[in-house]
């Protein structure tokens, strides 16, 4: 046994010589002749109490009023109380029961059965919290692991995502922010439109997967990627090819039932979707287009609009805004386009903060 | 007088107890400090101040204690006391019960007296 004090409570000194006599040679025993006295010594002592035996009839708060502050302390996991009664009414044992006490045993009582029963408890109530904080033990050793997993992760994702921008002569700014982007806009979706039931967890999936939205281009030719200027058509139709052919990349280590593989892949295809259903490569309409999708597509195109480019210089804040409500750069669905209004301080903030535009100036 | 014949002459279950009080040095201290409690004094005085609410839980600790020490007889009566003073004011005319608790009572401690506690 961890803890060998014992507290036992009753108005009547016999009863409390006859338990002591049972338990004085295993057990420190403390003595409590009224419920108030009890009190302040499972205040005094609560952390050694191994067991308390719970008298009901006392004057001065009885064995219920003790229950009930052991209760308020939350101690009826800590401490086990084997309540000690002369009778039993039902409707004071389901009482005691509801408080928590361990068990009831009836006067009289045999000593062998009351010595049987109490040690058994104690080792029941050890062995729960020794494996509650085992457990806790361990659930906090796996947060640490998942932590590290998830950190991990994090870096070979902007490493991968960055391999691209790198050859399109930018810097991992871009990916930082369509990632922060994402996140101000998918948390005014949730505000806006509880319908679409995001997440915090998708909402982490999501940002994460956001990141990976042009791994395509890799496929892309430098002379098209990176040619300062307008696209002939026929370039531009090549161009059009990153977003499907990101998804041959990601097909290569699919992952069934993987909600995170989803969101990779669903983004990466459809960030060039249109609400009108005039997008690539699909020609998605409306709904069809996966909102975590139009998410990061209104947010890829608002930061292609503030960010100097090789075929563009870079828009003002103000004008950005304009030209995505005037429709100028796509087609999106009336939601989205509120989810921008309502989030466009915050996005212009940080567009001005320091997670801008190193990559720009 | 032997412990035995005491709880014969008080209709108490001398098996029973020794078996749960695990000896007679036990049983002996209990008993004189039952002797000394004089726990009928409590719940007269309660009764006589009206304070019905004490009352009763004197004759209850007075029907437990008699249940550890099988004092049977004198616990039958203070548990018909306990039940009348239950609901928190006595229940029809209680002088009988008092009378018989106090009856069995003196003549419990008369015998009591008779053991050899050193």
């Amino acid at each position: 046994m961890d803890k060998n004090t014992l507290l036992i409570v009753d108005d009547v000194d016999i009863n409390r010589e006859i338990l002591k006599d049972i338990f004085e040679e295993q057990f420190t025993i403390y003595e409590a002749e009224d419920g108030e006295a009890a009190i302040s010594l499972i205040d005094k002592y609560k952390e050694d109490i191994a067991i308390m035996f719970l008298d009901l009839q006392m004057p001065r708060k009885n064995g219920l009023e003790v229950l009930t502050y052991m209760n308020e302390q939350h101690l009826e996991n800590q401490i086990p109380v084997i309540m000690i009664t002369g009778e039993s009414t039902v409707d004071s044992d389901v009482k005691a029961y509801e408080l928590g006490v361990a068990d009831i045993i009836y006067k009289p009582f045999s000593p062998a059965v009351v010595i049987r029963r109490t040690l058994n408890i104690i080792e029941l109530y050890e062995n729960r919290i020794n494996l509650e904080n085992k457990l806790e033990e361990r659930t906090a050793q796996l947060r640490v692991s998942q932590k590290k997993l998830e950190m991990n992760n994090e870096f070979l994702m902007n490493a991968l995502s960055s391999v691209v921008e790198f050859r399109s002569l930018e810097s991992g700014e871009h990916i930082k922010r369509v990632k922060t982007f994402t996140g101000v806009l998918l948390s005014h979706l949730k505000k806006l439109y509880p319908e679409y039931n995001i997440t915090n967890e998708q909402v982490h999936l999501i940002v994460n997967a956001s990141a990976l939205h042009d791994i395509g281009k890799i496929a892309i030719p430098d002379e098209i990627l990176l040619k300062p200027g307008k696209l002939t058509d026929e370039e531009f139709e090549f161009m059009k090819t990153h977003s499907a052919k990101g998804c041959e990349i990601l097909e290569m280590f699919k992952q069934e039932e993987n909600e995170f593989y989803q969101y990779c892949y669903d983004i990466c295809r459809h960030h060039h979707e249109r609400y009108d259903g005039r997008g690539y490569p699909d020609k998605l309409v409306g709904e069809n287009i996966p909102i975590w999708a139009q998410i990061v597509s209104i947010v890829d195109v608002y930061d292609a609009l503030v960010s100097k480019r090789v075929y563009k210089p870079s828009f003002s804040i103000e004008e950005a805004e304009r030209m995505i409500l005037a429709g100028e750069c796509g087609t999106f669905s009336p939601k989205i386009i509120d989810c921008f209004e309502s989030a466009k301080e915050e996005l212009f903030e940080l567009t001005q903060s320091e997670l801008s535009f190193n990559d720009v100036v | 007088m032997e412990l035995r014949q005491v709880y014969e002459q008080l209709q108490g279950d001398y098996d029973s107890a020794i078996k749960r009080l695990m000896s007679e040095k036990f049983m002996k201290k209990y008993l004189k400090k039952f002797i000394d409690n004089k726990m009928d004094e409590a719940i007269m005085r309660a009764l006589d101040a009206k304070d019905y609410e004490t009352a009763f839980r004197e004759a209850h600790n007075l029907k437990g204690v008699c249940a550890n020490l099988n004092l049977d007889r004198l616990k039958v009566s203070a548990s018909e006391l306990t039940e009348a003073l239950r609901s928190g004011q006595p229940q029809g005319d209680i002088t009988e019960l008092i009378n018989s608790l106090n009856a069995d009572y003196n003549m419990t401690v008369e015998a009591l007296s008779n053991i050899e506690f050193s």
